[in-house]
């Protein structure tokens, strides 16, 4: 009736349970894969994104006969065997030349992918400047229109984002924002098709500027790319509000008679509940007193009413 | 006294750290991430490699300026290692990774033990084993509920008959709770399968055997058409067998006899020949599989 495999050792079981849905997940792993052909500049790119997405990353070094957009099985297998959910696959043909897929998959199942052809690349290894630490945070910079109103611009935004925002922090370091990624839309075509992307990345400097702010200043430290976006694949709606699903644990409850205004002072509205107006304490005035309601008074023995 | 030729003074030593934009651009703090939808210079972008790379390391030396601006502006904590910005949570919205974990179920016992409200208790993993006077752990590795660690002289008890093996009988007795409590296990783990498909765990366990029925009926040349039938045995859906008309178009009786015919007279690889309940059973396969 349950055919789950059991794991054999408590190693393999702990694997196995890392593996597993978590409520506040890890990192996630990337894959670069390289297809059957590939070109030098393909490789570049590849290495290059290798590295800034280091340590979160495995780098495949043998070819592949992969076509993610043609035949996804073999690298939802590669994702299942990694347990990963971003790839970077690079080829190389006539038909596309220097061609690089960027995408993500949700429960190891393709989620949406971006084919993008690399037009130019400087790689990091002609820059002066010295790379960065491994495993930072970059700072994401996006300049363009495009990127909040062209439907494969933001998928690629998203894909972008996802690939190279490392890990999840609370609290950053002040020192460790070392470099980075900024990504330009270049002006669109004559029929309102995407223009060039060009995908840069720099190290910084913070220098004194007499206030609290630093001063930054750029190294180009590459790569550098220029690309342009070819295919791609969206999500379908189903598995993209199954993948951005809160859970419950992680749901903020709302504080019911709890406001705050844009100045982050609270509010709170509170219920006095009934309230009885014979008891409430006023100003004593002797017509007020309680004897004058007909009430028992010994002082006093004559009959208002009357 | 004027103090602005001190602040000017003061000012023009450092480079500015203000940056102008049309439309101030969208900062996420918490994925540190800024989005400029200001208008890009074309011309720039247009022109040679080297104008090109210089506006572009201007305008993401202003995006990333904005950004630090805005962090170095949240509240910090300090750390032997230095200075931390405790970050927003992020606003844009990314996939997960794997899907919401289900919520675990609770077995039999556990439902029980809410109902009656009992607390779990932690055991400590050593007790003390009095006859030996000494710690052991409680079970595992020369746990104290191990066979070997229990005495090994055994009264024979008065109605007993003396000739039977009482430690054959104490190592029976251990081996059948294990197994009571396997399956138990395994029934809680059949019902919550059920209940997580949204059955009774009866009808799921009669669905099993009719579906392991069906499977076994497959064994026999005759696909179980002459088997002996079982008492109470269902009848089984879904197995049903179509005929042609006997006189239909000539068209279609041509093509018919012509398709025979090819395959016979060609001796197709079988590969080519579509093996009908083969591929039946494969789909069958997958939709189960789905389900």
């Amino acid at each position: 009736m349950l055919l789950q495999p059991k794991p054999k050792n408590a190693r393999s079981k702990r694997v196995m349970v890392n593996r597993d849905p978590k409520v506040v997940e890890n990192s996630k792993t990337a894959i670069f894969v390289r297809g059957s052909t590939t070109s030098q500049v393909i490789l570049n790119v590849l290495a290059d994104l290798y590295s800034l997405r280091k340590p979160d990353a495995i780098n495949f070094t043998k070819k592949n006969e992969i076509h993610p957009f043609d035949d996804e099985t073999s690298i939802e297998f590669f994702a299942r065997k990694n347990d990963s959910s971003l790839f970077a696959v690079g080829m190389h043909s006539k038909k596309r030349p220097h061609n690089l897929i960027l995408g993500r998959t949700f429960n190891y199942q393709i989620l949406d992918m971006v084919e993008l052809g690399i037009e130019r690349c400087t790689p990091m290894s002609e820059f002066k400047a010295e790379a960065c630490a491994v495993g930072m945070k970059p700072l994401m910079v996006f300049n363009g229109e495009a990127f909040n109103q062209n439907e494969n611009m933001i998928r690629l935004k998203s894909i972008l984002l996802d690939f190279f925002r490392g890990e999840t922090a609370e609290m950053v370091s002040l020192k460790g924002l070392e470099y980075v990624i900024s990504v330009t839309t270049g002006p669109p075509g004559i029929n309102g098709e995407p223009g060039q992307i060009f995908f840069r990345s720099y190290t910084t400097s913070l220098k004194k500027s007499g206030v609290r702010q630093p001063r930054v200043e750029l190294e180009e430290m590459g790569p550098s790319l220029d690309m342009r976006i070819r295919r791609v694949r969206y999500p379908t709606d189903d598995m993209w509000k199954q993948s951005t699903r809160i859970p419950k644990e992680l749901k903020v409850t709302k504080v019911k008679n709890i406001t705050r205004d844009g100045l982050g002072d609270k509010y709170g509205r509170v219920h006095l509940g009934k309230q009885d107006i014979n008891k409430i304490q006023t100003r004593k005035v002797k017509a007020l007193k309680k004897h004058l309601d007909g009430g028992p008074n010994k002082r006093q023995k004559t009959d208002i009413e009357e | 006294m004027d103090v602005t030729g001190i602040l000017d003074e003061h000012k023009s030593r450092f480079k500015s750290v203000q940056v102008d934009r049309l439309i101030p651009p969208e900062i996420d703090l918490g994925m540190l991430a800024s989005f400029d939808i200001n208008m890009i210079n074309d011309a720039k972008l247009k022109a040679n490699q080297n104008t090109r790379d210089t506006y572009l390391k201007e305008l993401s030396r202003e995006g990333a300026q904005l950004l630090i601006n805005e962090i170095f502006s949240l509240p910090t904590t300090v750390d032997d290692d230095g200075i931390y910005a405790s970050l927003p949570k992020a606003t844009t919205v990314l996939p997960r990774e794997k899907p919401v974990p289900k919520e675990k179920l609770l077995t039999r016992w556990e439902k029980f033990a809410k109902i009656k409200n009992i607390q779990k208790r932690k055991k400590s993993r050593m007790a003390f084993d009095e006859e030996q006077g000494e710690w052991r752990p409680r079970y595992g590795f020369k746990g104290i509920n191990n066979d070997d660690q229990k005495p090994w002289l055994i009264e024979v008890p008065g109605n007993a008959d003396p000739y039977a093996d009482q430690y054959q009988a104490r190592r029976q007795e251990k081996k059948e709770r294990v197994e009571k409590n396997k399956r138990r296990q395994q029934r809680n783990a059949e019902e919550g399968v059920a209940t997580e498909k949204g059955l009774k765990p009866q009808e799921m366990r009669k669905r099993e055997l009719q579906k392991a029925l069906v499977m076994s009926k497959g064994s026999t040349a005759s696909l179980g058409k002459f088997d002996e039938k079982l008492k109470g045995e269902p009848k089984i859906k879904g197995l049903k067998r179509k005929f042609d008309p006997l006189v239909s178009t000539v068209d279609k009786e041509k093509s018919k006899n012509m398709d025979i015919l090819n395959r016979v007279a060609k001796k197709e690889s079988s590969a080519t020949v579509l093996n009908v309940r083969k591929a039946q059973r494969a789909i069958n396969n997958s939709k189960r599989k789905q389900k």
